[in-house]
């Protein structure tokens, strides 16, 4: 059976190599995280179970981007299977923030910290990374780089190794916007279907979707821009705060409206993701059983016996383990009504939340109209026709600056779960987010990351206002 | 009938021997004592062997669910295990019932479909083909790789669902369920737990298709879902504690048929599989049957007391597993009765999964309820819902073939053939020798409007009923000589219906003889296995021709001369014919016998000599 594999490989490979290099094509340096297939490098996905995993196969993402020019230059390190926020649970080791002062031990941020790292240090000139509740923007913003999470369903899943399928999406990191809007937008990679990939948009929704969004971006002066006052949360680091007030101000000043816009279940977000999330994990991560992948115990799996609990007890980290108990049990016959069903309501909710307040219609869905009974009270009118609706919306990516790592090793799971509320929200709606660098002056040694926020497939638009961003705040 | 031992046969088919009693087909034999095909036979008998073996080695016929004909070595087994259990137990016709309680089934039923590639991979599906050499990235849960609905899959899971009178669902989706087992590789199975595509439907099983007595002409059992489903690898076991994984099988698509628990007795369950398989296979749904390992059966059984009908259904147990119609049968019996037993012994049902090993008298206990795997049903985030267009229903429904009951009817209103043979006939080699009936007798009908001298066709069931004979049983009797040293193999049908061995053109020239009286049964019999066994170099007529073997039968005048003569000296037996009232048939026949001994031999047609007798005798006795 491993030889039919690499037969197909081998038939694989000759196909991608025949049309390999578009003329369009520029050279750059490629880091892609350790859980994306490539034919070179293992994909161990920083994990026991894979170890020894060499990928017949080479993701599709990856081979888009080599016919772009891409030469790859290394698998980067990571959170064990995407699960963490600062990329510690790994059988490398945890990764370490380069802007930290000499002598500390700084969180990189998770899960794709190792990818954040190549890009900041210029190892890389962009890294493949994979947000699933964050996992992108997180890193970017603690290494002070550009985390872009696109719209789910525009580049390829397809050799991507799942934590939760239905929020996995593949991110590009990069030290200014620029380098990736090129990439996706002007190279057309969001218009390729992959027909690999079950989610991956069709080509005709692609072109429906695009028809949707205004093609570019017009002066500040017609933008609005909403501050979700459900993002502003007691956790919030003052210097943190400050930084996405003075960005907001910044943004004023050059002409754009801000209003604050409520987004009532975004409370509920981040409990939501810690069902569904798991829930999918401990699926996805059934098939480390050590049959065909993960490591086989000495002892013997006699019937009767619980099945392959030696070999996925060896395997796996502490924290994937704790997430897999996590999904099963809430997937479990008693639990599924209470915990799977209800998160998944609050997804909805969370998706048409987001709906409400974004001017666009989501062109996913039929346009829905909002009845006033179903917002919370407090929210402010703009006129007859309701509340206010705006372009994009603005926030800070972490609650704080990238904390110590011996800080994080004494905290408790729970907390480190708390370091994605702000960024979990926009994936379990799907839409595109990306993390922006902003320094203000006598501010922290590290830049504060900061998120915008736009409606689904309107990622162009978004990329263009994340460069006007950062150009304006970079110090 | 009675059958003759291999060592009768194997003298007989290689030194050409045969003993008193007379030929093959256990009819009684004229003096010559060597058949007239024996005659056309070239000089050297084992050379034959070679030329004989080779369509046994290229085909071979799949197996039917009630064969007319069972072969010998089987027969010979089977009459042994009844003997042994008419020695112990009573027969399973008294087993139906058991008073004072009701038995309640419901069963899964699990069946390959007829497709070209895998549920959620093209890779192709195969049968028998070299172990993992039909193993796409996705099939063995490579990290990574994602799966891909194929969308021909659809065709005959719809049929089959269209042929069970399922409401075909616009939109479904496709549910993960996890348990950890060697042979799925992914951890989980990929089905159809929340929105099946197909519900609601029902089948109606009748008296014909062998019922329980006790449910009269017929019962409809309602079906409760049909879903799609995933296959899993196949394990091949090694010696020691080793097992070998062949990944052809894995992902390979199943339909599940759940039936609703509404059959009570054993016999109809096992009719019930018997009859989906049918019908899947019918409409081109279903690759293979129960025996070849295409359909397999789970059975959920529960009884309670008759005289509380208010009350709820007892607990049941589920027989996992059945792999045979008649293990569907014998394990509800053992199920229910151990079920009694123990609730009569004042103990209670525990709900659990058991199984059952062919041959065995008790299920056994697989595992508890405490023991039950929480399978975690979860939607499969990858998989978008499954929608299903109007116009693709409404296309395949009048696209459906026609449906065995349908079919059943005309052979048996249309072309007379009883039941039991019309049933047979559909049932056989998965329905293409029903195929190969309508095929010989379109030729037969050619042949006979043909005939210079017709003004219209003879009634239809006339040579219909002689064609589905020959076809069921002549044919039938053919392949009991594979058991023999010689074995020549078995009959082997395409699914259009054409046969090898005994080509249409042949049988129904053959036929068209035999039935204008050209050529006696007898010869006609002999013909048949030589075209069989590949004798008959100039086909038919040609060996007919050749050898002499047309039917010249008698004259009137010599048929009363012959009569006369037989009745002489049987005074005594012709005074019993005085009586009208009590007219002795069987007296009749033992005069047409002594006819046919001292007429002249293959010249006396049998019909004939009892008409010549009868009115000798009735003119005899003055009438």
């Amino acid at each position: 059976m491993t030889a039919a594999v690499v037969r197909r490989s081998a038939l694989a490979k000759t196909k991608w190599h025949l049309n390999s290099y578009r003329s369009d094509a520029k050279p750059f340096r490629l880091a892609v995280k350790d859980n994306i297939a490539t034919e070179e490098f293992p994909t161990q996905c920083a994990s026991g179970v894979l170890g020894q995993h060499a990928s017949p196969f080479e993701a599709t993402i990856v081979r888009q981007l080599r016919a772009r020019g891409a030469s790859v230059v290394g698998k980067t390190n990571m959170d064990e299977f995407g699960m963490g926020s600062h990329s510690v649970h790994s059988i490398h080791g945890p990764v370490r923030n380069p802007l930290a002062p000499a002598g500390e031990e700084v969180t990189a941020g998770g899960s794709s910290g190792g990818s954040a790292v190549a890009v900041a240090i210029n190892d890389a000139d962009i890294a493949l990374g994979t947000d699933t509740g964050g996992s992108v923007r997180l890193p970017a913003a603690y290494t002070g780089i550009v985390g872009y999470k696109p719209s789910y369903g525009m580049l390829s899943r397809f050799g991507v190794v799942p934590y939760a399928n239905s929020l996995d999406t593949v991110g590009l990191l990069a030290r200014d916007v620029e380098s990736i809007r090129q990439l996706v937008f002007d190279t057309a990679l969001y218009e390729e279907h992959d027909s690999s990939d079950p989610t991956s948009l069709s080509v005709e929704t692609r072109q429906r979707c695009s028809k949707a969004v205004p093609p570019t971006l017009p002066k500040l002066s017609q933008l609005t821009i909403g501050i979700p006052v459900e993002y502003n949360i007691d956790e919030l680091d003052p210097a943190i705060r400050e930084a996405w007030s003075a960005t907001a101000s910044a943004l004023e000043a050059q002409g754009a409206r801000i209003v604050p816009v409520s987004l009532p279940s975004t409370k509920e977000a981040l409990c939501a993701y810690y069902i569904l999330a798991p829930a999918e994990a401990s699926s996805n991560l059934a098939k480390y059983d050590g049959v065909r992948y993960g490591i086989r115990g000495p002892e013997a799996d006699a019937a009767g016996e619980t099945l392959y609990s030696e070999a996925r007890g060896a395997g796996f980290g502490a924290e994937v383990k704790r997430r897999i108990l996590l999904g099963t049990y809430s997937l479990s016959s008693e639990a599924m009504d209470n915990y799977f069903i209800q998160a998944q309501k609050i997804r909805r909710l969370i998706q048409q939340d987001f709906d409400r307040v974004f001017r666009l219609d989501n062109p996913l869905y039929e346009p829905r109209q909002f009845d006033l009974s179903e917002m919370s009270a407090d929210t402010a009118l703009e006129d007859k026709q309701g509340p206010v609706q705006v372009d994009f919306l603005l926030s800070p990516t972490a609650p704080t600056y990238p904390p110590k790592l011996s800080d994080i090793m004494k905290r408790s799971s729970i907390d480190a779960y708390m370091n994605d509320v702000l960024t979990v929200p926009a994936s379990l709606a799907g839409l595109p987010a990306v993390s922006v660098p902003v320094k203000i002056e006598q501010s922290h040694q590290f830049p504060a990351g900061l998120q915008l926020i736009a409606q689904y497939w309107d990622d162009r638009r978004l990329l263009a206002l994340a460069d006007k961003v950062m150009k304006l705040m970079a110090v | 009938m009675s059958r003759r031992s291999v060592g009768e046969l194997s003298r007989y088919l290689l030194e050409g021997r045969i003993s008193q009693r007379g030929c093959i087909n256990g009819r009684r034999l004229s003096s010559r004592t060597v058949p007239v095909w024996s005659s056309l036979r070239p000089p050297y008998a084992l050379r034959q062997l070679h030329t004989h073996s080779e369509p046994a080695a290229a085909t071979e016929a799949a197996a039917a669910p009630q064969p007319a004909h069972v072969p010998l070595r089987k027969q010979l087994k089977e009459q042994a295990k009844q003997a042994k259990k008419l020695g112990k137990k009573k027969t399973k016709g008294d087993s139906q019932t058991v008073d004072g309680w009701e038995l309640t089934v419901g069963i899964e039923i699990h069946a390959q479909l007829n497709t070209s590639r895998k549920l959620f991979s093209p890779a192709a599906t195969s049968f028998n083909d070299e172990p993992n050499s039909h193993v796409a990235l996705f099939d063995v849960a490579m990290p990574g790789s994602q799966p891909l609905f194929q969308k021909e899959t659809l065709i005959p899971a719809i049929r089959a669902a269209l042929a069970l009178n399922c409401e075909i669902q616009p939109v479904s989706r496709f549910d993960r369920k996890h348990y950890f087992w060697w042979d799925q590789p992914s951890g989980y199975q990929i089905t159809q737990f929340y929105e099946p595509f197909a519900k609601k439907g029902h089948i109606t099983l009748l008296a014909r298709d062998g019922i329980s007595t006790e449910d009269g002409e017929s019962v409809t059992v309602g079906i409760k879902q049909v879903q799609l489903e995933q296959d899993t690898a196949k394990t091949l076991a090694q010696t020691g504690n080793v097992h070998w994984l062949d990944f052809n099988r894995v992902g390979v698509p199943l339909i599940e048929i759940i039936t609703e628990p509404e059959i009570h007795h054993p016999r109809t369950a096992a009719v019930l599989v018997r009859k989906i398989q049918l019908l899947l296979n019918t409409v081109d749904s279903c690759v293979s049957g129960m025996e070849t390992g295409g359909l397999r059966a789970d059975v959920n059984v529960s009884v309670r007391k008759t005289d509380d009908p208010s009350k709820k259904l007892g607990t049941r147990t589920e027989i996992k597993n059945l792999s045979t119609i008649k293990a569907v049968e014998d394990a509800i019996i053992a199920e229910r009765d151990r079920q009694i037993r123990q609730l009569e012994a004042g103990g209670v049902i525990a709900g659990e999964t058991r199984g059952w090993t062919i041959g065995s008298k008790e299920t056994r206990r697989l595992r508890g309820k405490e023991g039950e795997v929480d399978y975690r049903y979860m939607p499969d985030p990858d998989l978008p819902p499954l929608v299903i267009g109007n116009d693709l229903v409404q296309r395949l429904q009048t696209s459906l073939a026609v449906l065995p009951d349908t079919e059943l009817d005309k052979l048996v209103s249309h072309y007379g053939l009883t039941p039991k043979d019309a049933l047979s006939l559909i049932t056989l080699d998965n329905g293409s020798r029903v195929q190969y009936f309508y095929r010989v007798l379109a030729l037969l009908e050619s042949k006979l409007q043909a005939e210079p001298d017709i003004s219209e066709l003879p009634e239809v069931k006339s040579y219909s009923t002689l064609a589905g004979n020959w076809i069921l049983h002549e044919l039938g009797r053919l392949t009991t000589y594979k058991a023999g040293p010689l074995a020549s193999g078995d009959l082997s049908f395409t699914q259009l219906g054409e046969c090898a061995q005994v080509p249409e053109e042949e049988l129904s020239q053959l036929l068209y003889h035999l039935y204008r009286k050209h050529i006696t049964g007898k010869v006609a019999k002999e013909l048949l296995m030589a075209v069989y066994l590949g004798e008959l170099e100039g086909g038919i007529l040609e060996a007919i021709n050749s050898n002499d073997l047309w039917f010249k039968e008698i004259s009137q005048e010599e048929y009363e001369a012959l009569a006369a003569e037989a009745a002489e000296g049987e005074d005594k037996v012709l005074e019993e014919f005085a009586d009208e009232q009590k007219y002795p048939q069987g007296k009749l026949m033992y005069l047409v016998g002594k006819m046919m001994r001292l007429g002249p031999t293959e010249r006396i047609d049998p019909a004939m000599a009892e008409k010549a007798m009868r009115q000798w005798i009735e003119r005899f006795h003055g009438r």
